[in-house]
């Protein structure tokens, strides 16, 4: 097969990208990139009277619903399939990882930008939650691809991602406060341990993108076609 | 051999056929009922739950509930379950299309429609849990023996319906949006929607009660015929609300063609709105009324009992803690001298009702001679300020003087008061606004606020460093020097043998 453009490890990386860019839930992420940048519109769509306070909250809840539908970007129905083809799992994910980083970057510059200029919340802050809270959509499928194998981790991901972001501000303790606002004085410590939680997670991230070097859970080899077991008899 | 092939065939298959339908349909609700349960969220929902309810409840109401309070606190943490509820039941109707058994399932007797009825009815079991929760936390206050009051069952109704509500929204979602992502934005939705709804309080009165758990501005405990909530029409309009979503989710999956669902579902509207309305039309003319009079002429409704120089009266629903008023007010009368322990005492209860629950408004002074002012909450501060109203009749005789006063006299008062309490410097803090045990500082009450300077609490702490029979004799022995009006602080310690004081006496 004659091959074009740059490849790495003798894989035609321009062909795969194609290939990965027709397979990702585009609509998914559609879905949840719609809705968030309806709900960062609601402040300007209001009038504007509400506080900063609303128009943050507004933010947040605008970028964990673009990472709801971003929970869903490593699903692969085929991935069973394309476990035994030469490109490394990690230069498919980090493939699909390239294609939402653009879109991501882009979003979240409209989303910003929806807000009126007097509410707004510092930039660099309100990013890093927003990255923390994509960082973790995409950890958690890294994480349930490496260590399931699930072809679709996207719906798991997603309650887990809800869960979290509901419980967090009810339990997160006093002394390690995150969800604060400009105004508190603690905006400034909050947001270093938001780019801790960051940087954790990336770490995470970037060790569940490998195959894993065994399988875990039942010894022996299982399929989802369930032909493959051994045989008994 | 002929005999055998021409028997009939057996009729029980057909005649059984309705039946043993609904036995499939509640046999998949048992099933899809256990599994709903054991989803994480709903698990972690739940944990949460118990959690938050059971470290709320504890120390809640300084040990002295009034139900007309509790049964409205068992009603906000449940949602945190519906929304669990809400995305697992989610989950399993569209569980069937993630796995492709759809098409499995279409060939069974099991109509679409029942298998959506026997999703709604998986909702059931999760539901009643929470109203066992629910009843739960409110037996638990309403068993101590410290509770008055009444609780309301339709508040209670509340938690176990939002569950069924939110439910029945997951079983509809599950066939009007069958894509997973739909569960979780819609409780984005949800969860924002109720940040911008609840931001203007009190704005648009019919609105605010379309939600599931309403809330209100004002902690003050009211008696219970002046709380004017709508609560039995909010649960009616729940419970339609419920159905109408439940029905509706028949009616998508292939329920239209039977006129019961189609009945049912005109039913539960005509329910919903029937709610929608009675729970919108506002406080009553008679409770408006009732809460006037209340705040401006309380003796109409209430009883008195007298015990020694004192008449304690009361509410209706109050009357069982006149004994703990009474206890402290004899604690406080024993400490007095002068004749000042004879004096005869009115206790009232008075609250500020006109406002409902939608504020909180200050309470005036008592104007009336040997009038002491109790709340309707007691326990925890509580009880040491009213200790401090009750000194401050002994020594001034009206409550309104306590604004006014700056003086020597507030040693008196103040050591009065606290030194019959169990840890007098303890309750210091406690009535003390800042907390504080030295310098100076304001005084709470439930109606005037007092001023202690640094002098007042220099002078108080000597005194209350005393054996408490000392200070007691020298108290008793100079009541009139020390309750005379004027009287500077530097003389009242004199006159108690007390060093002279050294920090500021001005009040602001």
């Amino acid at each position: 097969m004659p091959v074009t453009g740059a490849t790495a490890g003798g894989v035609p990386v321009a062909e795969l990208v194609r290939a990965v860019a027709r397979t990702v839930p585009w609509r998914a992420l559609a879905a949840g990139g719609g809705l968030g940048l309806l709900i960062a519109a609601v402040p300007r769509l209001t009038g504007g009277d509400a506080g900063g306070w609303p128009a943050l909250t507004a933010l947040r809840a605008g970028a964990l619903a673009f990472a709801l539908g971003a929970a869903f970007w490593l699903d692969d129905p085929a991935r069973h399939t394309t476990a035994v083809v030469p490109a490394r799992r990690a230069l498919r994910h980090g493939l699909r990882l390239a294609l939402l980083a653009p879109v991501a970057a882009l979003w979240w510059t409209a989303a910003l930008l929806l807000v009126p200029r007097p509410l707004r919340p510092p930039a660099a802050g309100v990013t890093v939650e927003a990255a923390t809270a994509l960082a973790l959509a995409l950890t958690g499928a890294a994480f349930a691809v490496h260590r399931r194998e699930a072809a679709r981790p996207g719906q798991a991901v997603a309650g887990f991602l809800l869960v979290t972001a509901v419980l967090a501000p009810l339990l997160c303790p006093e002394d390690w406060a995150l969800f604060v606002t400009p105004e508190d004085e603690s905006w400034a410590v909050a947001h270093d341990r938001w780019t801790v939680l960051l940087g954790a997670l990336l770490l995470a991230g970037a060790l569940c993108l490998t195959e894993p070097a065994r399988r875990y859970g039942r010894r022996g080899l299982r399929s989802p076609s369930g032909t493959s077991g051994p045989s008994r008899g | 051999m002929t005999a055998t092939t021409t028997a009939p065939p057996s009729p029980a298959v057909t005649t059984h056929g309705p039946r043993a339908s609904w036995t499939a349909v509640f046999a998949l609700a048992a099933f899809e009922g256990r599994r709903l349960l054991c989803r994480v969220p709903v698990l972690v929902a739940f944990a949460v739950y118990l959690v938050w309810t059971v470290w709320r409840t504890h120390g809640a109401y300084d040990g002295h509930p009034a139900l007309q309070d509790v049964d409205r606190a068992t009603q906000g943490p449940p949602v945190l379950v519906g929304l669990a509820v809400l995305l697992g039941v989610h989950q399993a109707v569209l569980r069937s299309r993630r796995y492709d058994t759809d098409r499995h399932l279409s060939v069974l007797v099991v109509q679409p429609w029942r298998r959506t009825a026997a999703h709604l009815l998986s909702v059931v079991p999760v539901a009643l849990l929470v109203a066992v929760c629910v009843g739960a936390q409110f037996a638990w206050q309403a068993l101590k023996p410290t509770a008055v009051g009444h609780g309301s069952p339709a508040e209670l109704l509340v938690g176990p319906l939002s569950v069924l509500l939110f439910g029945a929204f997951g079983v509809l979602l599950g066939r009007l949006l069958p894509v997973p992502l739909a569960a979780p934005l819609l409780i984005v939705s949800l969860l924002l929607f109720s940040v911008f709804a609840s931001g203007p309080p009190g704005a648009a009165g019919w609105s605010r009660w379309l939600v599931p758990s309403v809330g209100e501005n004002s902690f003050a405990t009211l008696p219970s015929d002046l709380i004017g909530r709508p609560a039995a029409w909010h649960a009616l309009y729940l419970a339609g609300l419920a159905l109408s979503v439940a029905l509706a989710a028949l009616l998508f999956s292939g329920g239209a063609r039977l006129w019961s669902v189609r009945a049912g579902a005109a039913a539960a509207v005509a329910l919903t709105l029937v709610g929608a309305v009675g729970q919108s039309r506002g406080v009553p003319e008679e409770t408006a009324e009732a809460r006037v009079r209340a705040t401006v002429a309380p003796e109409k409704t209430q009883r008195c009992v007298a015990r020694d120089a004192t008449v304690y009266c009361a509410f209706p629903e109050w009357e069982p803690r006149t004994g703990e008023w009474a206890a402290v007010v004899d604690d406080v009368r024993s400490l007095a001298g002068g004749g000042a322990e004879k004096r005869p005492l009115t206790v009232r209860q008075r609250i500020e009702a006109r406002h409902g629950l939608d504020g909180d408004a200050a309470l005036a002074a008592s104007p009336r001679p040997g009038e002491v002012t109790v709340g309707t909450s007691w326990g925890g501060n509580r009880t040491p300020e009213f200790a401090v109203a009750v000194a401050v009749v002994l020594v001034t005789g009206r409550e309104e003087a306590a604004g006014a006063m700056c003086d020597g006299r507030i040693v008196t008062v103040m050591w009065t008061a606290l030194a019959g309490r169990p840890d007098p410097v303890t309750d210091l803090r406690r009535v003390r606004l800042d907390d504080s045990a030295t310098g100076g500082a304001v005084v709470l009450s439930q109606t005037e606020t007092l001023q202690m300077t640094a002098a007042h609490t220099e002078v108080l702490r000597a005194l209350l460093d005393l054996p408490r029979d000392e200070a007691a004799a020298r108290v008793k022995g100079n009541w009139a020097e020390l309750t005379a009006p004027e009287v500077t602080t530097r003389r009242v310690a004199q006159v108690l043998g007390l060093g002279a004081p050294e920090g500021e006496d001005e009040c602001q």
